[in-house]
């Protein structure tokens, strides 16, 4: 002790006296509580009642996994898949399947099990079985069919006896009680390596107010954060994690326009919403306010849609049109936010002369609406957009990003969508939860995620 | 393309974009007021130039040949140092194009050029106003470089890093194979393979690579160690499985299950039995460090070698620190992190401990400790790494050890050396 009595002099300050705990390297074991909003009734993979949203996409890849994934990049990387490769012209594609991969029920991965599971979630594409790979032909040349492949929906799944699905991912089914909660156990075969958690425990049909109150009496550790209270809940303290904006709030309308004073009634409407003040009002100041379908993180062009506000156009314009019938503005009754979003622009629309009235009904003449971004690649994000719009998916005359940009304007043009607000998906994480890896999409990746201890 | 912002609100241009793109850096410029001084230096050719032809191009086809104003937005990750670039090359394609600046008289056009990016490509955006007709939009991408990272300046301490290695994929540990005043060529274990580089005038090339056979999938947060063999051929140890190459040589690497136990250090012998689907060391040791053969679950250990005897600290999964001397155990009242490492150096008690912390951000942070009889004293000031430390092991010689780090922001794998200095 002597010998270093210089030291200790040196560095008393430096001296650590905490037993406080300061691991870096993963801990394995332990279960995660999760809660969610979402009810799903089922998860099958190629259901697409709930396919857009993140939080049922986050649920499905737990469990399955798809041919390839999409990394933080935008860029493909192998999973069920190991290599792949189309023929000129996007016709046929073919797929190297990774071997040894086995199902939660212990039945191998086959092509044809693979085979199956994209016909089911595609009915319109050929997909053969081949020795070890499978192929998918289309009709015409699709240069998107490997991106396709990294949509949740595409995960490969197969229907055991009973009705139920097994994947092949980090975590198998052990409880599942529809529209109520999952319970998931680490597979400890997993091709990609064993998770770090033992099991996952999620708890469907809870409002975030509900979550918020489990996060603070310790019973799950992550928790959704509604967009207006994320940015409170940082100022608190709270560890909150925000995705890149990933959930459209727009104006779509029930039907295409009828007549020129409809398409300016349309027009009249887009330039009178005041979108910051909304933003501050209702949103607590978070998402961006946007005049495109797809967020800037995804396309790289938002701006050029203007989103302004500009009143006296507006009301310039109202001048112009003879007639311009009462709307109807309906939004979801479980939606406090569309709610109020909805009763902030019949404000704005009286302004412009326009007489809008809201009502929780899904029969409006116009319909506040959440359109979540399905993929960070821009042309499967737009088309998935589009159909959930009801117009037909846009034609690509390439795949440039001046081509995702023409068919953006396009589906604009149609005058179906006012787009006000694109929103980031937020989560309450506990501090107790270690290297949580949020992608851009809002996708999580739990089998990174190990528990630390609470401080 | 014409005809973007048509007669409707959807899409129309934003005439306060700069206003708008606050946080970014925007500058406005009279078109080519240093165009004839810039025009030595764009005329060489730049990464830029290719996109920045084609940009003008597409601009010029909307515009057709004539005067133009010019105003121009970074919204993109490039930093003012490529903006700047990009900004000239782009002047200079647009005046090879045949755009020249208004000066004085009214101009033919109005241009408001955005870098912008998305996920995965750069995404420039010109919004074009003419004196008649609606405005338009070009755009070109093209593919975002990876980000580059900053040289980190190094703080007036005692710890010495050398950078050794950076790749994409994952590294579990690097091997110096030959080196004179620097490395001259290097093993480089990977979880599917053993590769071995060597450098050729400054180039480092790959010289061989063997693939790493295992019959089940690997754990997460994978560890290995390569360790040399008196006859120049390399141990390669992995959870559950080891393989070697034959003597003299790196290739030729045979794996094999094998629960055999990993060598700890170069200087004591002793052995550590490592959980073949987990990321620690069971405790099991082999031979043991007296009469100790069995110590708590642990995740590194470092010998420190000391005149009469050898003792060592011992980094748990627990997050406890433990010295043992072979007959008792203290724990530690230290907030360590999971890797340890000692190096032999000229300065203090002749051996200093490495030992991981998590960082200020997202990274982690080394420092140099002495360790006395139950606590231990920081000696250097702590580095912090720009991303989490996924491997430290002593080097064979004991002067230095291997640290791996995966970086925060751009998502690779970088190894270097560090070693203790004494004083600054």
């Amino acid at each position: 002790m002597r010998r270093f009595g210089w030291l200790w002099v040196a560095a008393s300050s430096l001296l650590l006296a905490t037993s406080a705990l300061g691991e870096t390297r993963p801990q394995y074991g332990g279960t995660l509580h999760v809660a969610m909003q979402i009810a799903p009734s089922t998860l099958d993979p190629a259901d697409n009642s709930l396919a857009s949203a993140v939080a049922y996409r986050n649920v499905l890849r737990l469990v399955f996994d798809g041919l390839v994934s999409m990394d933080n990049q935008g860029r493909l990387q192998p999973a069920l898949a190991t290599s792949w490769r189309a023929e000129p012209g996007n016709r046929r594609w073919q797929f190297q399947l990774r071997q040894g991969v086995r199902f939660h029920d212990g039945s191998p991965l086959t092509a044809e099990a693979v085979a199956a599971s994209l016909r089911s979630a595609n009915p319109g594409w050929t997909v053969m079985a081949a020795p070890d790979s499978i192929v998918i032909q289309r009709e015409v040349g699709d240069p998107d069919v490997a991106v396709q492949l990294a949509l949740a929906r595409n995960s490969i799944a197969k229907r055991v006896t009973g009705g139920g699905f097994v994947g092949t991912g980090a975590f198998r089914i052990t409880n599942w009680l529809p529209g109520r909660s999952l319970t998931l156990a680490v597979n400890e075969d997993y091709w990609g390596g064993r998770a770090f958690l033992d099991g996952i425990e999620i708890e469907f049909g809870r409002s975030t107010r509900d979550q918020l109150i489990d996060s603070d009496l310790g019973r799950i550790q992550v928790a959704e954060v509604a967009p207006e209270q994320s940015r409170k809940l940082a100022e608190e303290k709270r560890r909150v994690v925000n995705s890149s904006p990933v959930e459209l709030l727009a104006l779509v309308f029930a039907r295409d326009p009828q007549s020129d004073d409809d398409q300016k009634i349309r027009d009249i409407l887009a330039l009178c919403l005041d979108r910051p003040s909304i933003r501050s009002g209702v949103l607590g100041n978070v998402g961006d306010p946007t005049g495109a379908i797809l967020p800037n993180w995804i396309s790289g062009y938002a701006f050029v849609f203007s989103a302004e506000r500009n009143l006296a156009r507006a009301q310039e314009e109202r001048g112009e049109v003879q007639r311009a019938p009462a709307m109807t503005l309906g939004y979801d009754a479980d939606d406090a936010v569309t709610r109020v979003i909805a009763e902030r622009i019949a404000l704005n629309a009286r302004e412009a002369g326009l007489t809008v009235q809201t009502a929780a009904t899904p029969k409006a003449d116009i319909r506040v609406k959440r359109i979540e971004a399905v993929s960070s690649n821009p042309r499967i994000a737009l088309t998935s957009a589009a159909l959930s719009l009801g117009v037909p998916a846009p034609n690509y005359a390439g795949t440039s990003i001046n081509d995702v940009f023409v068919a953006e304007s396009e589906v604009l043009r149609g005058k179906k969508i006012i787009p006000l607000f694109q929103v980031p998906v937020s989560y309450a994480v506990s501090s107790s939860v270690e290297g949580w890896k949020a992608g851009r999409d809002g996708s999580w990746h739990l089998a990174d995620v190990w528990l630390g201890a609470t401080p | 393309m014409s005809g973007a912002g048509k007669g409707a609100v959807y899409n129309r241009p934003i005439a306060e974009m700069q206003i708008r793109s606050s946080g970014h850096a925007g500058r406005a410029r009279s078109l080519f007021i240093l165009i004839c001084l810039c025009w030595p230096f764009a005329s060489h050719a730049t990464e830029w130039t290719g996109p920045a032809q084609e940009f003008a191009r597409k601009i010029a086809a909307v515009t057709g040949p004539g005067t133009i104003t010019f105003h121009l937005t970074n919204r993109s990750s490039l930093s003012a140092k490529d903006m700047a670039e990009v900004e000239r090359e782009l002047q200079a394609q647009l005046m090879v194009a045949g755009l020249r600046a208004a000066k004085g008289e009214p101009p033919g056009a109005s241009l408001e050029v955005t870098l912008s990016e998305n996920a995965l490509s750069y995404v420039w955006v010109a919004e074009i106003r003419r004196t008649s007709g609606e405005p338009s939009v070009a755009m070109v991408s093209l593919p975002r470089r990876e980000i580059a990272v900053p040289a980190q300046d190094l703080p007036p301490m005692t710890l010495r890093k050398i950078p050794l290695w950076t790749q994409e994929t994952r590294i579990l540990d690097v091997l110096v194979l030959e080196e004179s005043a620097s490395p001259t060529r290097m093993a480089v274990l990977e979880p599917e393979a053993l590769k071995v580089y060597r450098s050729n005038n400054g180039q480092w090339q790959e010289e061989q690579r063997s693939p790493v056979s295992h019959s089940k999938p690997w754990p997460r947060d994978l560890r290995g160690r390569m360790w040399p063999r008196p006859d120049r051929g390399v141990d390669v140890y992995l959870p559950g499985v080891v393989c070697r190459t034959s003597s003299g040589t790196v290739t030729a690497l045979a794996c094999s299950d094998s629960g055999d136990p990993w060598p700890l250090s170069a200087q004591v012998a002793l052995g550590a039995f490592f959980a073949p689907t987990r990321n620690f060391f069971t405790g099991a040791l082999a031979p043991g460090i007296g009469r100790q053969t069995s110590v708590p679950k642990f995740f590194s250990a470092a010998p420190l070698l000391r005149t009469n005897a050898t003792s060592w600290v011992i980094a748990a999964t627990d997050g406890t620190v433990h010295l043992l001397d072979g007959s008792s155990d203290q724990a530690l009242q230290v907030s360590w992190g999971s890797d340890v490492a000692s190096v032999r150096s000229s300065c203090g008690s002749g051996w200093q401990i490495l030992a991981t912390q998590p960082g200020e951000g997202l990274g982690d942070s080394i420092r140099a400790y002495e360790v006395g009889d139950r606590d231990a004293a920081a000696v250097s000031s702590a580095t912090d790494i720009d991303g989490p430390i996924t491997a430290l092991w002593t080097e064979p010689r004991g002067a230095s050890a291997i640290v791996v780090f995966k970086d925060a922001t751009t998502d690779s794998y970088e190894a270097f050396r560090v070693a203790v200095g004494c004083g600054q």
